[in-house]
């Protein structure tokens, strides 16, 4: 029977439930929230904005100190971009490898092992940078030290496969078989149809899956830390590929154990977070409307 | 003729080169896992394991402790946010909204995981750079693993035996409890498996929040004292310690990424049995 | 819209235990039922038949609200359990369904042991446990004819019954609530002839302490079981009479065209 104090306490954990739906969006505000509490002072000694976001010379421990993020965020984009040159092409091409061509035995390594590359820790990754690959490309190209961007879009590249390929798995799969048929019935060969047909057709998926994998990169702080050098320095052209260079991730994760809790550097770095956190919102809110407007993959 | 020709061997380029890029993708994760295996577990000894600086006993404890704590900690939440999602949500632009959080807590950087994780709870909860502190951070960092996990165990639960109950004059929460919940119950501890295997690995968020590197007193006493973790162990050998010898950091890296591969297949066998023995 | 409602809709007399009044329902924007007025008599079957699609499982689900569940789904008019409108403000909608019990096209038990499905309303509604629980559990079986196959087997898995076995254990579940009403929404659609039979002979059974309402469109279904039987068309009562006025002697020609098979 249905006492009211059974029904009370159905009415409390049916509160409590719907309280925990809410509580992604609240949790997403209050990140919002304590980040830019501590970096609103930065906001108000730096200013103009411009001179924050845009200045050349980050150098938080000399003095007068200067927190100029362009460096840093130049370094972000280098690697970022880099990594986006090399997991794009691959990633969607593993995709359509894996939704059109591959054998069932193919597909049976290739899917695991994307698994695998996702669940691979990212002092991982940078472990090996720093003491395998790092070095033999540095010997193998002449380069003065074995710690560069281009390496760190490397091992980026490799851990933004497994997104790209996932996601874009899924929007060629979503394509209708009745767009491939009917290609292939009036005589086009199956690459010509992937090539004209299925991945047309599957765009939006397949731009999402990017953008995501760019927020992946973007995101990605240990391998970057270990792997990029330890250089606040604005990159130059296409050589600032092969030489060190920071990123805005690598700066926070460097520096905050020496940033004494209140002081300007420590509510520099946590500028540096805002500027990180309003960018993958923007990225990931972009993606998921693209996705939306296609009519649903699902991330 | 000439046009049909070319066309065949276009695409006999073009499949070769997607064969290229599965290879590509394939072979240097069997080349990590070679190297890992070869070298990592050649280096390790029982020293390593038991006693001595640099053991990795205190490590592995620091990481089962951690990541233990934030399942205790991910699991109540996110199960429930799941079930609100699965059971009790009716569309709309709440829901919207809140499968809109979902995707950007899920890509939020992990360090800025770290940064929020200092300003709550290491800083304005005061738990300092700890265990417990740590723990809610990396909690956070999973939640939207474990609900996505736990709403899609809960969404292979036929309707079926959802009106079964109702028309026996259940009510919704005792249909959740009763005949929902037991049933995707096996499909969410997968997904929690799968969560704190990505928090074993996860460094960035416990930087500033509850790691911390040191010889001669590893072990935690209570939940606000730091801990020694694999992950930080492994960073802090390689980039800061010195005279570290290298079969240590090759060792210290394979265990890693065995515990880490370990769980992931561990959830992987119980998705595949679970998949088999499916009574409905 | 041609209002035949008053002339082809029987009456039946002595006690009534559900009554629609103007029933409409809409699922969004489509209306499934219009102005369905019928009683349905006490411890009698009556029988839905027509076409599909025509709405008869919707009135179904209106009359333990079930409906409620599906998002878009709004009724109109009123729903009388013994005088009272279920769909009044201050309904106890889990308490009504303990009043109203149904029984699904598809058998649907619990992956629980036979036994567990069995008592699981008694577990939610009573305070009967151990051996008070068995006998319930045991009068339920017998009531709906599987005791014997079972009795022996009542911790094994459910869903290792048979087809009909199964739905039997479904009526045996809804009869374990002690329901006064037992909604049958096609029971016997996903079972073979043998087991369609002995249900049937079930609810010749049931009919003496239960009131029944099925939904069937096997028309031979309805003539063998029921007392009164309403034909639905397009969401519409055409006819609702005594069942061999219906198949005999329909009034209205749309009746007579459906039981001839002249349209399915």
């Amino acid at each position: 029977m249905r006492s009211s104090i059974a029904r009370a306490w159905e009415w409390l954990i049916e509160s409590a439930i719907r309280l925990a739906g809410v509580l992604a969006i609240i949790f997403v505000l209050l990140i919002f929230a304590f980040l830019l509490r501590d970096a609103l002072p930065t906001f108000a000694e730096q200013t103009p904005l411009s001179g924050l976001l845009g200045g050349h010379e980050w150098r938080p421990t000399s003095e007068p100190a200067q927190f100029g993020m362009l460096p840093l965020i130049l370094g972000s984009l280098y690697v970022t971009v880099g990594a986006l040159v090399i997991a794009v092409p691959l990633g969607l091409g593993c995709a359509i490898f894996v939704a059109e061509i591959a054998p069932p035995w193919m597909r049976e390594i290739l899917k695991p092992t994307v698994e695998v590359l996702a669940a691979i820790p990212s002092v991982v990754y940078g472990f090996l940078g720093l003491l395998m690959i790092g070095p033999w490309l540095a010997d193998v190209f002449g380069l003065p030290i074995g710690q560069f961007a281009a390496l760190g879009s490397l091992l980026l590249a490799f851990m933004a496969i497994p997104t790209i390929v996932s996601i874009s798995e899924d929007a060629l799969r979503n394509v209708p078989v009745a767009l491939r048929d009917s290609s292939l019935a009036l005589g086009a060969t199956r690459w010509q149809t992937i090539v004209r047909v299925i991945v047309p057709a599957a765009r939006s998926g397949l731009i999402a899956a990017s953008l995501l994998g760019l927020a992946r990169a973007i995101g990605e702080t240990m391998t970057v830390l270990m792997v990029t050098g330890n250089a606040p320095v604005m990159p130059r052209a296409l050589l600032g590929f092969l030489r060190p260079i920071r990123t805005m991730t690598a700066t926070i994760a460097a520096e905050m154990g020496e940033a004494a809790h209140g002081s300007s550097h420590y509510h520099a770095l946590f500028a540096i977070g805002l500027v990180l956190f309003v960018i993958t919102f923007l990225i990931n809110t972009v993606a998921d409307v693209v996705v939306r407007r296609a009519g649903g993959v699902q991330t | 003729m000439m046009r049909v020709v070319s066309a065949q061997n276009t695409e006999k380029l073009a499949f070769a080169g997607l064969w290229l890029c599965a290879a590509i993708v394939i072979l240097p994760v069997l080349g990590i896992i070679v190297v890992l295996a070869w070298r990592g577990a050649s280096a390790l000894s029982w020293d390593l394991i038991g006693g001595g600086p640099h053991s990795l006993l205190a490590p592995i404890v620091g990481t089962i402790l951690l990541v233990a704590l934030t399942g205790l900690i991910a699991a109540p939440l996110g199960v429930a946010a799941a079930v609100y999602l699965s059971e009790y949500s009716r569309g709309g632009t709440l829901v919207r909204l809140i499968r809109l959080a979902i995707v950007n807590l899920a890509g939020v950087p992990s360090v800025v995981y770290g940064l929020f994780g200092l300003a709550l709870f290491v800083v304005l909860f005061q738990f300092g750079r700890s265990l417990l502190a740590g723990a809610c951070t990396l909690a956070l960092l999973v939640l939207p693993l474990v609900i996505s996990t736990s709403e899609e165990a809960l969404r292979q639960v036929p309707g079926s035996l959802r009106h079964a109950s109702l028309a026996l004059g259940a009510s919704q929460w005792q249909t959740v409890r009763r005949v929902v919940l037991p049933n995707a119950l096996p499909g969410i501890i997968t997904g929690l498996i799968l969560s704190i295997g990505r928090a074993a690995g996860e460094t960035a968020p416990i930087l500033f929040t509850a790691a911390f590197y040191s010889l001669t007193d590893p072990f935690p006493n209570s939940l606000l004292d730091p801990i020694l973790v694999l992950p930080y162990q492994l960073f802090v050998m390689t980039t800061e310690v010195p005279n570290v010898a290298p079969a240590t950091k090759w060792a210290t890296a394979f265990v890693l990424l065995a515990i880490v591969l370990g769980m992931n297949l561990v959830a992987v066998i119980l998705r595949a049995r679970l998949r088999g023995s499916r009574r409905w | 819209m041609p209002d035949s409602q008053p002339e082809n809709i029987l009456r039946p007399p002595g006690e009534i235990k559900l009554e629609t009044k103007d029933l409409d329902m809409y699922y969004g924007n489509f209306q499934a039922l219009t102005n369905v007025s019928i009683a349905m008599p006490s411890r009698r079957i009556t029988a839905l038949i027509g076409p599909s699609g025509c709405g008869k499982s919707s009135f179904l689900r209106c009359l333990n609200r079930m409906n409620d569940v599906i998002e878009q789904a709004r009724v109109d008019g009123q729903v009388l359990l013994d005088g009272r409108d279920i769909y009044s403000e201050d309904t106890d909608v889990v308490a009504l369904r303990k009043r109203v019990g149904m029984v699904f096209q598809r058998p649907n038990p619990f992956p629980m042991s036979i036994y567990e499905n069995v008592a699981y309303g008694p577990r939610l509604h009573t305070t009967a446990r151990g051996a008070e629980l068995d006998e319930i559990v045991e009068r339920s079986l017998h009531a709906a004819a599987l005791w014997d196959e079972v009795k022996d087997k009542l911790p094994q898995t459910a869903t290792d019954l048979s087809g009909g076995q199964q739905q039997r254990l479904c009526i045996a579940r809804v009869l374990a609530v002690e329901p006064e009403v037992v909604l049958m929404d096609e029971p016997c659609s996903a079972l073979d002839p043998t087991a369609t039979f002995r249900i049937e002979e079930l609810m010749t059974e049931l009919m003496e302490n239960y009131t029944i309402v099925i939904v069937t469109h096997n028309m031979y279904q309805a003539s063998r079981v029921s007392q009164y039987t309403g034909f639905f068309l397009m969401g519409e009562m055409i006819e609702y009479n005594h069942t061999e006025q219906i198949f005999e002697n329909p009034a209205d020609k749309r009746t007579d065209d459906y039981v001839r098979g002249r349209f399915g």
